[in-house]
Protein backbone atom coordinates (compact mmCIF):
# COMPACT_ATOMS: atom_id res chain seq x y z
CA UNK A 1 0.00 0.00 0.00
CA UNK A 2 2.82 2.40 0.85
CA UNK A 3 4.56 2.26 -2.54
CA UNK A 4 1.27 2.43 -4.41
CA UNK A 5 0.25 5.48 -2.37
CA UNK A 6 3.39 7.45 -3.27
CA UNK A 7 3.27 6.54 -6.97
CA UNK A 8 -0.43 7.36 -7.36
CA UNK A 9 -0.01 10.56 -5.34
CA UNK A 10 2.84 11.69 -7.59
CA UNK A 11 0.73 11.02 -10.70
CA UNK A 12 -2.26 12.85 -9.18
CA UNK A 13 -0.24 15.91 -8.19
CA UNK A 14 1.49 16.01 -11.58
CA UNK A 15 -1.87 15.87 -13.35
CA UNK A 16 -3.29 18.66 -11.18
CA UNK A 17 -0.27 20.94 -11.65
CA UNK A 18 -0.21 20.40 -15.42
CA UNK A 19 -3.98 20.94 -15.69
CA UNK A 20 -3.75 24.46 -14.28
CA UNK A 21 -0.41 25.50 -15.85
CA UNK A 22 -0.32 24.21 -19.45
CA UNK A 23 -0.92 26.77 -22.22
CA UNK A 24 -2.81 24.57 -24.67
CA UNK A 25 -6.38 24.08 -23.41
CA UNK A 26 -6.75 20.59 -24.87
CA UNK A 27 -3.53 19.54 -23.12
CA UNK A 28 -5.01 20.94 -19.90
CA UNK A 29 -7.98 18.60 -20.21
CA UNK A 30 -5.69 15.63 -20.96
CA UNK A 31 -3.75 16.43 -17.78
CA UNK A 32 -7.09 16.71 -15.95
CA UNK A 33 -7.95 13.17 -17.13
CA UNK A 34 -4.62 11.99 -15.65
CA UNK A 35 -5.60 13.70 -12.38
CA UNK A 36 -9.05 12.02 -12.37
CA UNK A 37 -7.41 8.64 -13.00
CA UNK A 38 -5.08 9.23 -10.06
CA UNK A 39 -8.02 10.04 -7.78
CA UNK A 40 -9.80 6.87 -8.99
CA UNK A 41 -6.63 4.92 -8.15
CA UNK A 42 -6.71 6.36 -4.64
CA UNK A 43 -10.34 5.25 -4.27
CA UNK A 44 -9.40 1.70 -5.27
CA UNK A 45 -6.49 1.84 -2.82
CA UNK A 46 -8.89 2.97 -0.08
CA UNK A 47 -11.17 -0.01 -0.84
CA UNK A 48 -13.95 2.20 -2.17
CA UNK A 49 -14.30 0.22 -5.43
CA UNK A 50 -17.72 1.59 -6.31
CA UNK A 51 -16.56 5.20 -6.04
CA UNK A 52 -13.50 4.40 -8.16
CA UNK A 53 -15.70 3.14 -10.98
CA UNK A 54 -18.11 6.07 -10.54
CA UNK A 55 -15.14 8.44 -10.71
CA UNK A 56 -13.95 6.98 -14.01
CA UNK A 57 -17.45 6.85 -15.53
CA UNK A 58 -18.64 10.31 -14.48
CA UNK A 59 -15.46 12.39 -14.44
CA UNK A 60 -13.47 10.92 -17.32
CA UNK A 61 -16.47 9.71 -19.30
CA UNK A 62 -18.74 12.73 -18.89
CA UNK A 63 -17.10 15.80 -17.35
CA UNK A 64 -13.79 15.67 -19.26
CA UNK A 65 -15.59 15.11 -22.59
CA UNK A 66 -17.99 17.95 -21.75
CA UNK A 67 -15.06 20.30 -21.09
CA UNK A 68 -13.41 19.22 -24.36
CA UNK A 69 -16.62 20.05 -26.24
CA UNK A 70 -16.85 23.43 -24.51
CA UNK A 71 -13.28 24.23 -25.59
CA UNK A 72 -14.05 23.24 -29.18
CA UNK A 73 -17.24 25.36 -29.18
CA UNK A 74 -15.62 28.50 -27.80
CA UNK A 75 -12.13 28.61 -29.34
CA UNK A 76 -10.20 27.40 -32.31
CA UNK A 77 -9.60 23.68 -31.88
CA UNK A 78 -6.00 23.99 -30.74
CA UNK A 79 -7.31 26.47 -28.17
CA UNK A 80 -4.07 28.22 -27.27
CA UNK A 81 -4.41 31.29 -25.10
CA UNK A 82 -2.76 34.61 -25.86
CA UNK A 83 0.70 35.56 -24.60
CA UNK A 84 1.24 34.71 -20.97
CA UNK A 85 1.52 37.57 -18.52
CA UNK A 86 3.36 35.73 -15.79
CA UNK A 87 4.17 37.42 -12.52
CA UNK A 88 1.56 40.13 -12.97
CA UNK A 89 -0.27 41.47 -9.91
CA UNK A 90 -3.13 39.00 -10.45
CA UNK A 91 -0.75 36.03 -10.62
CA UNK A 92 1.13 36.99 -7.46
CA UNK A 93 -1.98 37.78 -5.39
CA UNK A 94 -3.70 34.56 -6.49
CA UNK A 95 -0.68 32.34 -5.87
CA UNK A 96 0.03 33.99 -2.51
CA UNK A 97 -3.58 33.53 -1.35
CA UNK A 98 -3.54 29.86 -2.33
CA UNK A 99 -0.13 29.31 -0.69
CA UNK A 100 -1.23 30.91 2.59
CA UNK A 101 -4.44 28.85 2.75
CA UNK A 102 -2.53 25.66 1.86
CA UNK A 103 0.11 26.32 4.53
CA UNK A 104 -2.57 26.96 7.17
CA UNK A 105 -4.42 23.71 6.33
CA UNK A 106 -1.19 21.66 6.27
CA UNK A 107 -0.15 23.12 9.64
CA UNK A 108 -3.54 22.20 11.11
CA UNK A 109 -3.22 18.64 9.75
CA UNK A 110 0.25 18.27 11.29
CA UNK A 111 -1.00 19.28 14.71
CA UNK A 112 -4.15 17.16 14.70
CA UNK A 113 -4.17 13.85 16.58
CA UNK A 114 -6.64 12.37 14.09
CA UNK A 115 -3.97 12.47 11.38
CA UNK A 116 -1.96 9.75 13.11
CA UNK A 117 -4.61 7.07 12.57
CA UNK A 118 -2.88 4.06 11.01
CA UNK A 119 -4.13 2.06 8.06
CA UNK A 120 -7.04 -0.14 9.00
CA UNK A 121 -8.43 -3.21 7.33
CA UNK A 122 -11.62 -1.84 5.89
CA UNK A 123 -14.11 -4.35 4.50
CA UNK A 124 -13.04 -5.85 1.19
CA UNK A 125 -15.74 -4.65 -1.12
CA UNK A 126 -18.68 -2.43 -0.30
CA UNK A 127 -20.42 -2.54 -3.70
CA UNK A 128 -23.17 -4.97 -2.62
CA UNK A 129 -24.00 -3.00 0.53
CA UNK A 130 -24.04 0.31 -1.37
CA UNK A 131 -26.45 -1.17 -3.89
CA UNK A 132 -28.79 -2.31 -1.12
CA UNK A 133 -28.58 1.03 0.72
CA UNK A 134 -29.37 2.99 -2.46
CA UNK A 135 -32.74 1.26 -2.91
CA UNK A 136 -33.70 1.16 0.79
CA UNK A 137 -32.50 3.87 3.21
CA UNK A 138 -31.23 6.27 0.57
CA UNK A 139 -33.93 5.88 -2.07
CA UNK A 140 -35.45 9.36 -1.57
CA UNK A 141 -32.12 11.26 -1.88
CA UNK A 142 -31.25 9.01 -4.82
CA UNK A 143 -34.44 9.92 -6.69
CA UNK A 144 -34.03 13.58 -5.76
CA UNK A 145 -30.53 13.45 -7.25
CA UNK A 146 -31.94 11.96 -10.45
CA UNK A 147 -34.48 14.80 -10.73
CA UNK A 148 -31.78 17.38 -9.99
CA UNK A 149 -29.48 15.96 -12.69
CA UNK A 150 -32.31 15.95 -15.25
CA UNK A 151 -33.25 19.53 -14.38
CA UNK A 152 -29.60 20.65 -14.53
CA UNK A 153 -29.01 19.07 -17.94
CA UNK A 154 -32.23 20.50 -19.41
CA UNK A 155 -31.28 23.87 -17.95
CA UNK A 156 -27.80 23.60 -19.48
CA UNK A 157 -29.28 22.93 -22.93
CA UNK A 158 -31.71 25.86 -22.57
CA UNK A 159 -28.95 28.26 -21.49
CA UNK A 160 -26.59 27.18 -24.26
CA UNK A 161 -29.32 27.34 -26.94
CA UNK A 162 -30.91 30.60 -25.78
CA UNK A 163 -29.82 32.82 -28.68
CA UNK A 164 -30.47 30.14 -31.27
CA UNK A 165 -34.03 29.83 -30.01
CA UNK A 166 -34.52 33.59 -29.97
CA UNK A 167 -33.36 33.97 -33.56
CA UNK A 168 -36.13 31.74 -34.90
CA UNK B 1 6.59 4.09 7.25
CA UNK B 2 2.96 3.17 6.88
CA UNK B 3 0.36 5.46 5.41
CA UNK B 4 -1.75 7.34 7.95
CA UNK B 5 -4.84 9.46 7.58
CA UNK B 6 -2.60 12.52 7.70
CA UNK B 7 -0.95 11.53 4.40
CA UNK B 8 -4.30 11.58 2.63
CA UNK B 9 -5.34 14.83 4.30
CA UNK B 10 -2.04 16.44 3.27
CA UNK B 11 -2.42 15.19 -0.31
CA UNK B 12 -5.98 16.54 -0.49
CA UNK B 13 -4.83 19.88 0.98
CA UNK B 14 -2.09 20.16 -1.66
CA UNK B 15 -4.52 19.33 -4.47
CA UNK B 16 -6.97 21.90 -3.10
CA UNK B 17 -4.21 24.52 -3.01
CA UNK B 18 -3.24 23.77 -6.62
CA UNK B 19 -6.88 24.07 -7.69
CA UNK B 20 -7.31 27.33 -5.76
CA UNK B 21 -4.16 28.82 -7.29
CA UNK B 22 -5.38 27.81 -10.75
CA UNK B 23 -8.85 29.27 -10.22
CA UNK B 24 -7.37 32.57 -9.01
CA UNK B 25 -4.60 32.99 -11.59
CA UNK B 26 -5.93 31.67 -14.91
CA UNK B 27 -7.84 33.93 -17.27
CA UNK B 28 -9.77 31.36 -19.31
CA UNK B 29 -13.19 30.61 -17.79
CA UNK B 30 -13.02 26.95 -18.85
CA UNK B 31 -9.71 26.44 -17.03
CA UNK B 32 -11.22 28.12 -13.97
CA UNK B 33 -13.95 25.44 -14.10
CA UNK B 34 -11.22 22.76 -14.44
CA UNK B 35 -9.53 24.16 -11.31
CA UNK B 36 -12.86 24.07 -9.46
CA UNK B 37 -13.23 20.39 -10.42
CA UNK B 38 -9.77 19.74 -8.92
CA UNK B 39 -10.87 21.37 -5.64
CA UNK B 40 -14.09 19.31 -5.64
CA UNK B 41 -12.13 16.08 -6.07
CA UNK B 42 -9.72 17.00 -3.28
CA UNK B 43 -12.67 17.51 -0.91
CA UNK B 44 -14.29 14.21 -1.88
CA UNK B 45 -10.97 12.37 -1.43
CA UNK B 46 -11.03 13.56 2.20
CA UNK B 47 -14.46 11.98 2.76
CA UNK B 48 -13.34 8.62 1.38
CA UNK B 49 -10.11 8.72 3.42
CA UNK B 50 -12.09 9.42 6.60
CA UNK B 51 -14.28 6.43 5.78
CA UNK B 52 -11.31 4.14 5.14
CA UNK B 53 -9.61 5.04 8.42
CA UNK B 54 -12.88 4.41 10.25
CA UNK B 55 -13.55 7.93 11.47
CA UNK B 56 -16.98 7.34 9.92
CA UNK B 57 -18.02 3.77 10.53
CA UNK B 58 -21.03 3.51 8.24
CA UNK B 59 -21.26 3.67 4.47
CA UNK B 60 -22.87 7.11 4.78
CA UNK B 61 -19.47 8.61 3.95
CA UNK B 62 -19.41 6.85 0.58
CA UNK B 63 -23.02 7.90 -0.06
CA UNK B 64 -22.03 11.51 0.63
CA UNK B 65 -19.10 11.18 -1.75
CA UNK B 66 -21.32 9.72 -4.46
CA UNK B 67 -23.94 12.45 -4.15
CA UNK B 68 -21.19 15.07 -4.19
CA UNK B 69 -19.86 13.61 -7.45
CA UNK B 70 -23.33 13.79 -8.99
CA UNK B 71 -23.78 17.41 -7.84
CA UNK B 72 -20.35 18.26 -9.25
CA UNK B 73 -21.35 16.78 -12.61
CA UNK B 74 -24.53 18.90 -12.67
CA UNK B 75 -22.50 21.96 -11.68
CA UNK B 76 -19.96 21.50 -14.47
CA UNK B 77 -22.73 20.99 -17.06
CA UNK B 78 -24.41 24.27 -16.00
CA UNK B 79 -21.07 26.08 -15.74
CA UNK B 80 -19.97 25.08 -19.23
CA UNK B 81 -23.37 26.03 -20.68
CA UNK B 82 -22.96 29.47 -19.07
CA UNK B 83 -19.45 29.76 -20.53
CA UNK B 84 -20.82 28.99 -24.00
CA UNK B 85 -23.64 31.53 -23.55
CA UNK B 86 -21.13 34.17 -22.39
CA UNK B 87 -18.88 33.37 -25.36
CA UNK B 88 -21.82 33.95 -27.74
CA UNK B 89 -22.41 37.33 -26.13
CA UNK B 90 -18.86 38.68 -25.70
CA UNK B 91 -16.90 36.52 -28.21
CA UNK B 92 -14.47 35.82 -25.38
CA UNK B 93 -14.12 33.49 -22.39
CA UNK B 94 -11.60 35.70 -20.56
CA UNK B 95 -12.83 36.17 -16.99
CA UNK B 96 -11.05 39.57 -16.79
CA UNK B 97 -13.25 40.91 -19.59
CA UNK B 98 -16.54 39.97 -17.90
CA UNK B 99 -16.96 43.21 -16.00
CA UNK B 100 -20.29 44.59 -17.17
CA UNK B 101 -21.63 44.60 -13.60
CA UNK B 102 -18.54 46.35 -12.25
CA UNK B 103 -20.23 49.79 -12.55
Amino acid sequence: MTTAFWIISAVTLLGAVLAVTLRNLVHCVLALILFFLGIAGHYFLLRADFLGVVQILIYIGAVAVLILFAIMLTRNVTGTEGPREVFGLKWWSGAATAAIIGALVLAAIRRDELSKLPTSTQANSSVLEIGKLLVTDWVVPFEAMAVLLTAALIGAVVIALEEVLRRR
Amino acid sequence: MSITLGHYLALAAMLFTIGLAGALTRKNAIIVLVAIEIMFNAAILNLVAFWHFKVFTTLTAQMFAMFSIAIAAAESAIGLALVIAIYRHYRSVDVDEMKTLQG
